[in-house]
């Protein structure tokens, strides 16, 4: 799989440190518990002891509770970018949130959550006041002015061109890495990513077109895009999606209905974490520290889902249905 | 023999000395390198395992040593050391600096992938402390290799020096 290990004397600290933080990961059993956990005092005391366990020690209110999650995998991820010789197996998972702080620029906000190197706070703000030429390359690629003045009659669009954006920011990252691993995780990603995406609209009744005008380019997939808006019904686009992911589209269609985009979202999920958890046998290299943030990633989620799903005393069965599988 | 052939091959005799304990000291800083990167990260979330992995740092350190013994009993053998200097033919001479290569290559290699192997004990102890006893056993299987070698280059030298080798005895 990865027989060589060129780089080990580089990547040797961060996959060190990577070793020593693996002890924390939780196992399925874990959130099997505490999905049929009762009391919420009994919930808090086993978070105690993972990865989030210190946020909560300092004391958090209930409008910072969505967000510990995210800080949590925030800073690790951070931290983690410091510490490696290349920062893109961290910016492959950083790229979010510079995307959710470029809209909120985009739509006229100046508080911005988690910013990175990549779009740090001022130039954030010189995009809020208008500066354009600050976008990042991959959204100056497919808006022009007309795009913009778009924006003030139909903010969707700016999701649209934003989604489009994040995707070839991911394929421009993981082509900057040599890793064919990260390469086909980004791959699959962006596919299902795509898949995720059009599907969502065709259930919402939005017409298709305009994604062909603001999602696209997608390199060698504005070939797929423009096959599965040009389909007459999605019993065909388990074909021109193809390969893995088509069949987990496949697959997600015999679900009821309104679950089916989640479930698939959650197959896509575990089988790119199981491409990401390759990684794990490697002694050092990038694909050590993207196995980890990948396997982070999904234990945040999964916290979150147990966490927030219990103390809304949703019901136990759902939340075990929609756990990620786990990196232990 | 002429005196310029015998210089010749006194030459390469300290050449593969030189080759044995240079290959083997650069070999050993690079793979104790290689060890201390991982175990630093390590440290930096557990301190409290430095005992268990000092010694898998300190593994691929070996082989510097065993370059070092080889070039020492060449200088040794051949009275360069604590002695009288020997009359060493070509042949002979030629057949020392292999036998130095030979060892500063095998302690090169080996030393780099013990460092390897030791990263990845080390990595090991990281997730499982309890398996320290048996992280240090994949480190040591390299070292073997590393002593075989030196074993070899002892023997090829202690034989290639003596009166009969040099050809100094009637046959």
């Amino acid at each position: 799989m990865h027989p060589t290990i060129s780089n080990i004397s580089q990547w040797g600290f961060v996959s060190g440190r990577i070793s020593a933080l693996e002890e924390g990961f939780l196992s399925r059993e874990f959130f099997l518990t505490m999905a049929g956990q009762e009391n919420t005092d009994d919930i808090l005391r086993n978070f105690q002891d993972t990865f989030i366990g210190d946020y909560f020690a300092t004391g958090i209110t209930s409008d910072e509770l969505d967000s510990v999650f995210d800080r949590c995998f925030y800073e690790m991820a951070l931290s983690l970018r410091n510490d490696c010789p290349s920062s893109i197996p961290a910016d492959i998972f950083l790229l979010k949130y510079d995307y959710l702080n470029l809209k909120a620029a985009l739509t006229g906000k100046s508080t911005f959550l988690f910013t990175t190197e990549l779009l740090p706070q001022e130039r954030l703000s010189s995009i809020t006041q208008g500066n354009y030429s600050e976008l990042p390359q991959p959204l100056k690629e497919s808006v022009t002015p007309a795009t913009f003045e778009a924006f003030q009659i139909d903010a969707g669009i700016i999701d649209i061109a934003l989604d489009g954006s994040y995707l070839r920011h991911l394929l421009l990252l993981a082509n900057a890495i040599k890793s064919s691993m990260i390469k086909r995780y980004i791959t699959e990603m962006v596919l299902a990513y795509i898949v995720i995406i059009l599907w969502r609209a065709v259930n919402q009744g939005i017409a298709l077109k305009r994604y062909q005008q603001y999602l696209l380019p997608l390199g060698d997939f504005t070939g797929v895009v423009n096959d599965l808006i040009g389909a007459n019904n999605q019993d065909a686009w388990q074909t021109i999606i193809g390969d893995k992911i088509g069949d987990l589209f496949n697959e997600s269609l015999g679900s009821q209905t309104d679950d089916q985009i989640s479930i698939f979202n959650l197959k896509v999920s575990n089988y790119l974490g199981r491409i990401a958890r390759e990684g794990r046998y490697q002694t050092a290299g990038p694909e050590r520290v993207f196995a980890f943030l990948s396997g982070f990633f999904t234990e945040m989620q999964n916290l979150k889902l147990v966490f927030t799903g219990r103390l809304n005393r949703i019901d136990q069965g759902i939340i075990k249905e929609r756990l990620r599988d786990c990196y232990v | 023999m002429l005196s310029e052939w015998i210089e010749l091959g006194r030459g390469l005799c300290y050449g593969g000395a030189g080759l044995a304990f240079g290959l083997a000291g650069a070999g050993s800083a690079w793979g104790i390198a290689i060890a201390v990167h991982q175990c630093a990260g390590v440290l930096r979330e557990k301190p409290e395992l430095f005992g268990r992995m000092l010694v898998m740092i300190a593994l691929p350190g070996t082989q510097g040593f065993y370059g070092f013994i080889a070039a020492i009993l060449i200088m040794t053998q051949t009275g360069l050391i604590g002695g009288t200097a020997i009359k060493i033919t070509l042949g002979t001479g030629m057949a020392l600096f292999f036998v130095g290569l030979g060892c500063g290559l095998a302690q090169f290699v080996s030393a780099i992938k013990q460092g390897e192997a030791s990263a990845a004990g080390i990595s090991l102890i990281a997730r499982r402390p309890e398996a320290a006893g048996k992280a240090i056993l994949f480190p040591a299987f390299v070292e073997t290799y590393a002593v075989v070698a030196l074993l070899a280059t002892v023997l090829f030298i202690v034989f290639l020096t003596q009166p009969l080798a040099l050809g100094l005895v009637a046959k």
